[in-house]
């Protein structure tokens, strides 16, 4: 079992550093925060590779990332705090455990927790891996270097 | 109790209409996400969002609790779907109605999964405890109900006596007398 670091990055859109290399890094900045996390635009960006790459069943999201590169998992953990979360990889598995004591709402009090498993692709490693947490509560657990590994 | 994520507001402004609202939606946890239903961002307060496609889909109401407090009794809707019947477990602490539901792992259509919550309303003080009937429908929504009116409210007033006590002695007083002493 080993942890993986959660990292909480809204602005380092190295996914889209290509993107944005044309224009100017510096110039688009606000941009970057906005497109530093997938969004629409990600997908735009994956059809464009899939027409390159033979296509794939779009039912079987995980497994048409199955490629190395394309490993992506997304997780609405809107309700959950970073240090609440804890994502892990145990023999090919990636686990990601989220867990809240009781906390006040508006109709009493909740508490939530969740486990989450997702089988790698073979020959990923945690040190592979990246998670970034987004500010509007999507986790995203991905391959480091997509681009790299190509 | 980690903390209050309701800010305090008085009861006859529109601020605790807002922060006591009657439905709480979006409460679905531990849901994956694919790309394209992430939409495009909003600013929402100042801050970049991006709303979710979950649509009116199965398990787009999960969690959502629904209060309805009128005069003859307390109801609470909780949607409970992600779980079976037997998942389910519903008591009263008192004055405090908890349900808690917890899933083994299981698939869905984002991977394998296993859930669990306990949600903690607190009864008005008319309530009786012990008359909380529940009851679950067949789309997996939770309907809580208890009369209300059913204790007598009767305030118990208690004077309490205050006793005087007596006052410290001055010490300059006591220095002038220890002086004509002498």
């Amino acid at each position: 079992m080993a942890k993986i670091i959660l990292r909480h990055l809204i602005e380092t859109p190295v996914r889209y550093e290509e993107e944005f290399e044309a224009r100017g890094l510096e110039d688009c900045r606000l941009d970057h925060a906005l497109y530093a996390l997938p969004g629409p635009t990600t997908v735009d960006r994956r059809k464009a590779r899939a027409a390159q790459v033979p296509p794939v069943d779009s039912e079987a999201e995980m497994l048409a990332q199955a490629g190395k590169s394309h490993f992506q998992i997304l997780l609405d953990v809107v309700q959950f705090l970073p240090e609440d979360i804890i994502i892990q990889t145990f023999e090919g598995w990636l686990l990601i455990k989220a867990q809240h004591g009781t906390r006040m709402d508006e109709h009493g009090f909740i508490s939530r927790s969740f486990t989450r498993q997702y089988k790698l692709p073979d020959g990923i490693e945690t040190k592979d891996l990246s998670a970034i947490l987004c500010h509007d509560g999507i986790l995203v657990v991905e391959v480091k270097d997509p681009v790299g590994t190509q | 109790m980690s903390g209050r994520s309701v800010p305090h507001a008085h009861p006859a402004t529109t601020e605790y209409e807002f922060a006591n609202p009657s439905r709480l939606g979006e409460q679905r946890f531990g849901e994956g996400l694919l790309p394209e239903e992430i939409l495009t961002p909003t600013l929402y307060h100042g801050y970049y969002v991006r709303p979710r496609a979950t649509g009116a889909g199965e398990g787009s109401r999960a969690g959502a609790s629904e209060l309805r407090l009128s005069e003859g009794k307390f109801q609470a809707f909780l949607d409970v779907s992600h779980f079976t019947p037997d998942e389910v477990t519903v008591r009263t602490v008192d004055n405090l109605l908890e349900v808690s539901a917890r899933h083994p792992q299981r698939l869905d259509r984002h991977g394998f999964v296993s859930r669990e919550f306990c949600r903690t309303y607190v009864l008005p003080a008319d309530v009786d405890p012990w008359r909380v009937r529940a009851a679950l429908s067949h789309d997996g929504i939770l309907n809580l109900e208890a009369p209300r009116g059913g204790r007598h409210l009767d305030t118990e007033v208690n004077e309490v006596y205050i006793s005087l006590l007596p006052a410290p002695p001055d010490p300059e007083e006591e220095e002038e007398a220890t002086r004509v002493e002498a």
